[in-house]
């Protein structure tokens, strides 16, 4: 059968499937990777803003923690003289103030001369004087104070809450100092992830409680914090690490509250959420391919088949073409043998006007009118063939008889071998042994030997070069195969060469009517004749005929 | 009967010698046209007892040349002999006038047989009884 070559048909499923994949996945692709930025944007905002959220509580939550320290030296000094504290009532307001666990390590009163008169706590502190400390010149300025963390007499890191009391014409100060430990558990309470921690640190930069990894008054790496006013959001690289920085000031002390976490740390759950998106992505994606891929397989089996039947309607529509010029060939080939046959029978004749002529003899004119009369016949014998080739198409003429195959075809390849031999193809047979079969053996020899001369043609001279001719039965039907390994039939000349004139031979070598020919021969003996070739394959034609010769009045209109 | 004027058409020049050696012997006064324009004007010329006119022909062709024919002469009997059978001819031909379509080779006693009833049929019709 003409067909298109299987690696048409793997191309068009190939870039089917490849067009089909990418309009499907890269629709996907945008779509994700646009939700993905917009995700990941919106997850930012939040975590920002709850950073921001729970940074500004906890600022609230430290600076009512030291109003509320400050609160309450301020109600002592207002309830008690210096004389009743100085006379024992230290000892009890300390014990009730401090709280459990302790919040205030230590407290002490002291003069305006700078003089620790009275001191409740753990170290060895009383009758020190604090005249030149920074703390006292700024508690005796604003009335209050709170210091930064410092290390002072006692050498451990500390801070104190200061207030000032006027009495008398005189001033005095208590003082209290805040337990390292406590603050450090107030402030880094938000721990969240595995990086996270909150500390603080002063106008130099310095620890004032030291968070998860830091140590007391040195560097936070943050350099020398600049003011600004309510919460800020920022990304910082410190030692190659990029953190997510939450920063706030207080108001009094000056300290700036940090929240530092790893980015990665921060954005851990929707990393791992992406990789949960990537992973369904994928399954889309692949779903997509093979998706694709049946979709293809699918349209190509129907292009296929499309182009299947289309080319049976071309070679059905070529045939009824076909039968038709095969009829307007035979007539003029009959009128151009009848015209001479004409002129032969006419001259006839006249030889037999001549020949009755007394003077020549008796005997040679007997010879003569006895000749003339067999040209005569044959004239009637050549009007007889012209007659039926004007009536070709439409009738046949000739009887069908029982064949032979094997002998008959035998005796065509013998025929056949000869010219073969020249050409240098091998010629071979492949006959099973058949039945007799009805069939009109002049129309069968000039079927076998128009194709075999076509198989001949296209394999002369070329190295290799073999003919083989087959018989055999197949589902009740005499099959005749002609293989040639020529060069083969382009497809595009698969549906023509049935069709009158059509041939690819140089001039003067191939009329174009050869297969045509046996086109409407093979259809008159009621069988089918079909070719299936590939450029550069080799050829086979296939001839079909029923054992039967078909009726001769009902095998065509 | 005798000088019974005969025109052959053909461009078969070997068909038309060897016809015309034929009709001679048998008693016909033969002229010969090779073509549809040749034989239009051996018919200006003079008048023929009946044209063997072949169908198939470069220039005009049989039937063209037969219903000029048939216009000048309405009495001269023609005979169309073609090696081309066609269905169409055949009825185109004989409506025109043609005295018979026939198809060569066609048997050389029949035809003689025809042309001279065609010719003894054309001159009686104008009238004669004799040359």
């Amino acid at each position: 059968m003409p067909g298109h070559p299987a690696g048409d048909y793997r191309r068009l499923r190939r870039s089917l499937v490849l067009r089909m994949a990418l309009v499907s996945v890269i629709p996907l692709l945008v779509v994700s990777a646009a939700n993905s930025w917009l995700f990941f944007r919106l997850n930012r905002a939040i975590v920002v803003d709850q950073h921001a959220l729970s940074l500004r509580h906890q600022r609230e939550a430290l600076e009512q923690f030291l109003a509320a320290r400050e609160a309450e030296l301020r109600a002592i000094t207002e309830r008690y003289t210096v004389a009743e504290l100085r006379g024992g009532e230290l000892d009890r307001v300390f014990r009730v103030i401090r709280q459990q666990p302790e919040v205030l390590s230590d407290i002490g009163v002291i003069d305006s001369r700078g003089d620790h008169v009275q001191y409740v706590g753990p170290f060895d502190l009383a009758g020190r004087n604090y005249r030149d400390a920074p703390w006292f010149a700024e508690v005796v300025e604003r009335g209050v104070y709170v210091s930064d963390v410092f290390l002072g007499y006692r050498g451990v890191p500390h801070f104190v809450i200061a207030v000032l009391r006027r009495e008398a014409g005189d001033f005095w100060i208590l003082r209290a100092t805040v337990s390292a430990d406590y603050f450090e558990r107030l402030v880094n309470v938000s721990r969240s992830g595995r990086t996270g921690e909150t500390f603080i640190v002063n106008e130099a930069g310095l620890y004032q409680t030291k968070g998860a990894h830091g140590r007391l008054l040195e560097p936070a790496g943050l350099g020398k914090p600049a003011w600004h006013e309510g919460t800020r959001v920022g990304e910082e690289e410190i030692g190659g690490t990029r953190y997510l920085v939450t920063t706030t000031w207080l108001g009094h002390p000056r300290w700036l509250l940090v929240y530092r976490q790893e980015l990665g740390d921060v954005f851990a759950p929707l990393f791992d959420a992406s990789l949960l998106g990537i992973g369904i992505w994928l399954l889309g994606a692949v779903g997509a391919v093979v998706l694709a891929l049946a979709v293809a397989r699918r349209q190509v089996r129907r292009i296929r088949q499309a182009d299947q039947e289309k080319d049976a309607m071309a070679q059905r529509l070529v045939a009824t073409g076909r039968v038709a010029a095969v009829g307007e060939m035979s007539a003029g080939l009959a009128h151009e043998i009848n015209n001479p046959l004409a002129t032969i029978d006419t001259l006839r004749t006249w030889i037999q006007d001549l020949g009755g002529a007394r003077s020549i003899p008796e005997e040679d004119r007997q010879e003569i009118l006895e000749s003339a009369g067999k040209i005569g016949e044959q004239v009637a014998r050549c009007k007889v063939i012209t007659q039926g080739l004007l009536k070709f198409s439409r009738r046949v003429d000739a009887q069908p008889e029982r064949i032979d195959v094997e002998a008959f075809l035998g005796e065509l390849c013998a025929v056949a071998r000869a010219r073969a031999r020249v050409d240098g193809v091998a010629l071979d047979t492949e006959f099973d042994k058949l039945p007799p079969f009805e069939c009109t053996p002049a129309h069968l020899q000039q079927i076998v030997m128009n194709v075999v001369n076509n198989a001949l043609d296209a394999t002369a001279g070329r190295p290799g070069a073999r003919v083989v001719v087959s018989s055999r039965l197949e589902g009740g039907r005499v099959v005749l195969r002609v293989r040639d390994n020529g060069p083969g039939i382009p497809r595009e000349n698969l549906t023509r060469i049935f069709q009158p004139f059509f041939t690819t031979k140089p001039v003067g070598r191939g009329t174009g009517l050869g297969l045509a020919i046996c086109y409407g021969l093979v259809q008159e003996l009621g069988g089918t004749i079909a070719v299936d070739s590939a450029a550069g394959g080799g050829t086979t034609f296939t001839i079909a005929l029923p054992q039967r010769a078909p009726d001769a009045g009902r095998s065509t209109p | 009967m005798t000088g019974l004027c005969v025109l052959l058409v053909d461009d078969e020049r070997e068909f038309t010698t060897a016809l015309t050696k034929v009709l001679r012997r048998r008693g016909f006064e033969v002229t010969v046209a090779e073509g549809g324009e040749a034989a239009l004007e051996r018919i200006a010329e003079r008048s023929f007892d009946a044209v063997v006119l072949d169908v198939k022909m470069p220039g005009r062709d049989g039937l063209d040349v037969l219903s000029e024919i048939k216009q000048r002469s309405p009495a001269t009997e023609v005979i169309l002999l073609t090696g081309h059978r066609s269905v169409v001819d055949e009825r185109d031909g004989l409506r025109t006038g043609a005295a018979a379509y026939l198809l060569k080779p066609h048997p050389i006693p029949d035809l003689v047989a025809r042309i001279e009833a065609a010719a003894v049929r054309s001159r009686a019709a104008r009238g004669g009884g004799g040359a």
